[in-house]
């Protein structure tokens, strides 16, 4: 039994992670792992030893050559998750092209990429799961975070269409919307981790990479009838 | 959907007091099979819900989970809804789950923990002609959730909603009473309209509160998670 729990799952099944050598990614890749997946990593950081692949998820021709590999080598790709991501905070006026470009590209576009890259294996197999990391500023908004908000916003759009457009073929996609988490995105100086601005929120505390693994287990492997959702283990920060 | 959800969390490991308005036998072979404890309740009358949770301490210590799942379903044009059954629903559902809240609150004080899981509806998010009474008091449900969310965290008590879609219920047999038509033909006409194709099972259901009632989340807090099969997309 793991931590949660439940009973690991019955028979090798394929998990494809991006962004999975740090923080939500890293976390997702362990819980996985832990239940007896076989889980294949992106990132920008390859690490053999953990099966994680080095790939800048921007860019579509290696997330596919990336997939196709994982396929070769683990079989059918079960479920992926989009966790592959920056952050920064800048004043509108401040974010230059480059900026706005990289970070539409690097989060909708690395689950767009990833999303064309293993869904046509999911559908003529009649199932599979998505789930894309997004997070509360595409619900909430925030000062200084257009650029992250859009690009997340962006995949909120993206699960929703891609949950009715793969229904019928018995894919189901869902986004996961946390609040702050403690991970490396969050710097130490983050204003995210002053005191003042937790105690501002209901849980009072940042949310652990863990929850959100534990919450992407639940996606994957439980919520048969779950599509199109968007679950946000976000502290209470938006409501 | 409250078997299933007695089962599911049983097989998690909780000890689960059952609480239903009709003394059943089933209630009782439902108890005895999870090994857990049968109570006969209106949750609408607050003597009755405060004695329920007398009655579950002495039998099985703290409650560290309430799931509200009770509900009373009336539909009627509103201008002709009767308006004694109109707030029926309105006090079983809101009010019924307002009393087991509160009911349920020393003890969670008393541990410091707690997850409160409310089971609204699809259409407490989206509404339903003829449905004025019920979606009233399931859209009820999910502010109050919201609002106890924000209200009961700090204390490391934590209040979420699931708003279930088309579920396989009893409830489906009065649909097909009422449209004249068989139950196959009712699930069937159900399942056309949700993108997944197929109507939910009390499982389902389960699941997500089985994973709301995990004791490592604690930072979803006053959330609704719809289980629906695809059909409202996060429109809560």
């Amino acid at each position: 039994m793991s931590a949660d729990g439940r009973a690991p799952a019955a028979g090798p099944r394929v998990l494809v992670v991006t962004g999975a050598a740090s923080g939500i990614g890293a976390a997702v890749r362990h819980a996985f792992v832990e239940r007896g997946w076989t889980v294949a990593g992106l990132d920008l950081h390859a690490d053999a030893s953990r099966g994680i692949h080095g790939v800048d998820v921007s860019d579509s021709t290696a997330v596919s050559r990336a997939v196709r590999d994982i396929e070769a080598e683990h079989g059918v790709i079960d479920a992926a998750l989009t966790a592959a991501g920056h952050y920064e905070m800048l004043p509108v006026a401040e974010i230059d092209d480059e900026r706005w470009r990289r970070m539409l590209r690097v989060h909708l576009g690395g689950a767009v990429n990833i999303a064309r890259a293993v869904v046509p294996g999911m559908r003529s197999r009649g199932r599979g799961c998505l789930v894309c990391i997004t997070s509360e500023l595409a619900i909430g908004g925030g000062g200084g975070d257009a650029h992250y908000a859009a690009a997340k916003g962006g995949v909120i759009g993206l699960v929703r269409s891609l949950a009715i457009e793969l229904a019928p073929v018995g894919v189901r996609v869902n986004g996961i919307a946390p609040g702050p988490t403690d991970t490396p995105l969050l710097a130490a100086d983050s204003p995210w981790r002053d005191p003042g601005f937790l105690a501002t929120l209901p849980a009072g505390r940042l949310a652990s990479p863990d929850e959100i693994a534990r919450t992407a287990v639940f996606l994957v492997e439980d919520a048969d009838f779950v599509s199109g959702e968007i679950v946000s283990p976000n502290s209470g920060a938006v409501i | 959907m409250g078997a299933a959800i007695a089962r599911r969390l049983s097989t998690d490991g909780l000890r689960v007091a059952c609480v239903d308005i009709v003394d059943d036998p089933g209630l009782r072979i439902l108890a005895d099979e999870i090994n857990g404890y049968a109570v006969v309740a209106d949750c609408s009358d607050a003597a009755a819900v405060a004695e329920v949770f007398v009655r579950v301490q002495d039998a099985l210590g703290d409650v560290d989970v309430l799931v509200a799942n009770h509900a009373y379903m009336s539909m009627s044009p509103l201008a002709e809804h009767d308006p004694d059954d109109w707030w029926r629903v309105v006090d079983t559902n809101l009010g019924g789950t307002f009393l087991l809240i509160r009911e349920a609150l020393p003890g969670m004080r008393r541990t410091g923990t707690g997850r409160i899981i409310v089971i609204s509806s699809e259409w407490g998010v989206i509404g339903w002609p003829d449905a004025t009474a019920y979606c009233a008091s399931k859209a009820g449900l999910i502010s109050l959730t919201k609002t106890l969310g924000r209200e009961l965290a700090p204390e490391g008590i934590i209040v979420n909603a699931i708003a279930p879609g088309v579920i396989d219920t009893p409830q489906l047999q009065v649909d097909a009473d009422a449209a004249g038509v068989t139950l196959d033909s009712i699930r069937e006409s159900y399942a056309a309209d949700i993108p997944l194709g197929r109507i939910g099972r009390p499982s389902d259901v389960a699941a997500v509160v089985s994973y709301l009632s995990d004791p490592a989340v604690g930072s979803l807090v006053g959330q609704v998670i719809q289980v629906n099969g695809a059909s409202t997309r996060g429109r809560a």
